[in-house]
């Protein structure tokens, strides 16, 4: 019984710790808390609170892809609702709207397609370019 | 250190296959297939047929099991479902409700 318990201790104290090793598919949803690190391929939506990592030749193929962080090396597909940074890696390949507020970090080499919903302050001189006319300029 | 850990604070609904070992802290629903072992932690609830080589269980298993190799449910191990192995243990502890099929 003492074991029972005191494996379950070590169970918990490994909570965020998840993986999708290389070897594994996952076809559905995945929901939850914690880091999870993906390693093989994902068909479904993710929902984390907590960082995804995708890890090179791993691959998530989803509508919406939901995290507190997430940094790719491998292969991303969805719509990233990420709250955080979105970090794409050399050799990674992400296709998708960057939304949630998440700012967006592309390493050299990595490949993206999509449209950035990144809210910021322009600088004072764009705002009047951008909002003046060009007449106005003159 | 497994290949594929589910964590305590991850819920899986859908089909998880793996060609390498599967260690489940949290939650599956669906089915489970792995080519290597399987071990459900205590806490885990696998509402799922499992099916692949040696199988661990300390955690809830509601579904059908197949080992290619063995079954172990350990103390607080809950299983309500059909296991079929070649080998099979059931400790003192653990609670176990379906149909043994060894393949005599």
């Amino acid at each position: 019984m003492a074991q029972t318990r005191s494996s379950a201790r070590s169970g918990s104290s490994g909570a965020g710790e998840a993986r999708i090793g290389a070897g594994a598919r996952v076809r559905g949803r995945i929901a939850g808390d914690g880091a999870l690190t993906v390693e093989g391929h994902v068909e479904g939506d993710v929902a984390l609170r907590g960082e995804l990592t995708v890890a090179e030749g791993g691959e998530i193929h989803a509508d919406t892809i939901e995290a507190e962080a997430l940094v790719v090396s491998g292969v991303v597909e969805g719509e990233l609702r990420v709250s955080g940074v979105v970090r794409a890696m050399a050799g990674s390949r992400v296709r998708g709207n960057v939304t949630g507020g998440a700012s967006l970090a592309l390493d050299d080499g990595a490949q993206f397609a999509g449209r950035i919903d990144a809210e910021f302050d322009l600088p004072a001189e764009l705002l009047e370019s951008s909002g003046g006319s060009p007449g106005r300029r003159r | 250190m497994a290949s594929t850990v589910i964590g305590a604070g991850i819920t899986i609904d859908g089909e998880i296959t793996s060609d390498e070992d599967v260690v489940v802290q949290g939650t599956v629903r669906g089915k489970l297939t792995a080519r290597d072992g399987v071990t459900v932690e205590p806490g885990a609830v696998v509402e799922a047929d499992v099916s692949g080589g040696p199988l661990t269980v300390a955690g809830s298993i509601t579904g059908n099991i197949t080992s290619t190799d063995r079954v172990d449910l350990q103390p607080g191990a809950k299983v309500i479902g059909n296991v079929k192995a070649a080998r099979i243990t059931i400790s003192d502890g653990a609670q176990f409700k379906g149909n043994v099929d060894m393949d005599v």
